[in-house]
């Protein structure tokens, strides 16, 4: 599936709105998952009220393995939403534009 | 026993540890075996919700067990609930078996379920290793480098050897490896005393077989054959065989069923008690059977309708619920099928509320042509037939939801919403 960073983003966010539903004394994170099995970049939305199970609903999986994409999606995706991100299994990467560590989200 | 005249092979029984948990589990980073997860159904039917899987720890720090129901799961914040993606399930067992003919010939390798193959490694085991234990590290190796995921070996001469190699050895076994072989069977597997754990025997054969005074494998190995034959039939028969792990199937020699029949059932999210409400259900599965059926060339001369009453109506009228066959005369159409399905609905139905619908289509017989009926109008006859050539082409083309029957929009219809449903449960994202 070729998407540009755009589309990607619009059905992140639209997957994204269903389940965000801010209800009190429960923490929502995005989490985005470099999957170097399948070599995709994985993402979920992680709710977690207090004291309670953890869901962890499947938002969206990229099929496009590469960073500066990753990169533009994510630019994408806050534009539009303040949630928090949570990166995991890109160990020392950096993002190819802004140089910072990924992993410091 | 003299087991030289039985055939001696080599063969592996792998399954998936866990297998959708584990999936789950590594798209998320996270080692399938150390993380708490569990893979939850909450589809309309599940009734709250159904444990489809478990990941080991999970198991083991909260004694669940694959299809518990959501409400014996604690509240616990070190649980993660995720939705099932079957679709995604689809895709690593194919993935898995791909690694599997690295090992051995396409034809020696069996999908048995979707975390469970056979191989026949007989012909391919020396290329890979100087013991089959080595090479079954090998194929695990092998699947966990590409996928993440751990498989469990069971290995065997035979093919029920390696079957319950893999459940009553491997399963608990560090390395999750197990064998069986001709010699090592009466000591490792006779002193079984729980029947039902070992694989073929259920529930019920499990308690007749105590009622007999068989108590463990030994005690059925050592049982006389004409006794067990003329308890349990032809199962007795099979059943002394399993007590002594012989097996002569030959895996490369399919077995063909006499009759085939296509069918679909469905449980209901509720109890359903308006005639219309159950009979929009039954031609929605009615549509969906002779679709399929269709797709293979096919036409059927016999309607099966099954109705499971709701638990109250159960309780009420003693009765779980009714099934009916009625020959018909042989038809592919949709139209007629659903016909034929309503009138035996209506024949037997007393207003009872209903949960579950099964409808099957048998006495199959290959269609070639259209046999014009002589009391109808043959244009009519040639006309729907063609509109159902037509509709069956735009579904295939552009999906099932595609055109639907204005019906399945009433209130009560269930086929739109699980139209993206694999296997009853959600197929995951649609656009992934």
């Amino acid at each position: 599936m070729i998407e540009t960073s755009e589309q990607a983003a619009k059905l992140i966010l639209e997957r994204l709105q269903k389940d965000f539903l801010r209800k009190s004394r429960t923490i929502y994170q995005m989490l985005v998952v470099r999957d170097h099995f399948s070599q995709t970049f994985n993402f979920f939305l992680e709710i977690k009220p207090k004291n309670q199970r953890e869901k962890s609903i499947p938002l969206h999986t990229i099929e496009n393995y590469d960073l500066a994409y990753l990169e533009s999606v994510i630019r994408n995706l806050q534009k539009k939403t303040q949630i928090t991100m949570q990166f995991k299994g890109f160990h020392e990467l950096v993002w190819p534009e802004s140089q910072n560590r990924i992993s410091k989200g | 026993m003299n087991y030289d005249r039985e055939p001696h092979g080599l063969f592996f029984m792998i399954d998936n540890k866990s297998f959708y948990a584990s999936v789950e589990s590594v798209t998320r980073d996270e080692d399938p075996l150390k993380s708490v997860l569990v893979v939850m159904s909450e589809e309309d039917n599940t009734n709250g919700g159904l444990i489809l899987a478990a990941s080991p720890r999970a198991k083991e720090i909260f004694g669940i067990t694959n299809v518990s129901r959501c409400r014996d799961l604690p509240q616990d914040d070190r649980i993660t609930a995720v939705p099932p993606r079957m679709n995604l399930y689809i895709k690593k067992n194919l993935a898995i078996n791909k690694i599997f003919l690295q090992f051995v010939a396409d034809e020696d390798c069996y999908p048995y379920s979707i975390d469970e193959s056979i191989l026949d490694m007989s012909k391919s085991w020396r290329l890979f290793g100087r013991t089959p234990l080595e090479v079954a590290k090998r194929i695990q190796t092998a699947v966990h480098d590409k996928l993440g995921l751990w498989t469990t070996v069971g290995i065997g001469e035979n093919p029920v050897q390696a079957k319950l190699a893999l459940d009553l050895i491997a399963k608990h076994d560090d390395d999750r490896m197990g064998a069986l072989t001709y010699e090592t069977f009466p000591e490792k597997i006779w002193p079984i005393t729980d029947l039902q754990s070992v694989w073929s025997i259920g529930r019920r054969t499990a308690v007749h077989l105590e009622r007999v005074g068989i108590h463990s494998m030994d005690d059925l190995a050592h049982s006389n054959p004409y006794q067990l034959k003329a308890e349990f039939g032809i199962i007795g028969t099979q059943l002394l065989a399993l007590a002594w792990g012989i097996d002569r199937s030959q895996l490369s020699n399919l077995i063909k069923p006499s009759d085939k029949s296509w069918g679909n059932s469905q449980v209901l999210a509720r109890d359903y008690v308006v005639q219309r409400e159950i009979e929009t259900v039954i031609k929605e599965i009615g549509n969906q059977v002779a679709s399929r059926m269709r797709h293979h060339h096919q036409q059927a001369g016999c309607v099966s309708l099954m109705i499971g009453f709701s638990y109250v109506s159960a309780e009420t009228s003693g009765k779980s619920g009714f099934a009916h066959s009625m020959r018909i005369e042989v038809t592919e159409s949709s139209d007629q099928i659903n016909q034929y399905l309503i009138y035996l609905f209506r024949k037997t139905w007393d207003g009872e509320g209903i949960r579950n619908i099964a409808v099957s289509l048998s006495h199959l017989s290959s269609n070639e042509g259209l046999q014009l009926n002589l009391f109808m109008n043959p244009h009519t006859q040639i006309k729907h037939d063609l509109m159902t050539r037509v509709l069956d082409k735009v579904h295939d083309q552009f999906g099932t939801t595609a055109l639907v029957p204005a019906s399945s929009l009433l209130h009560g219809a269930t086929m739109l919403g699980r139209a993206s449903l694999v296997g009853g449960h959600n197929g995951g994202n649609s656009f992934d």
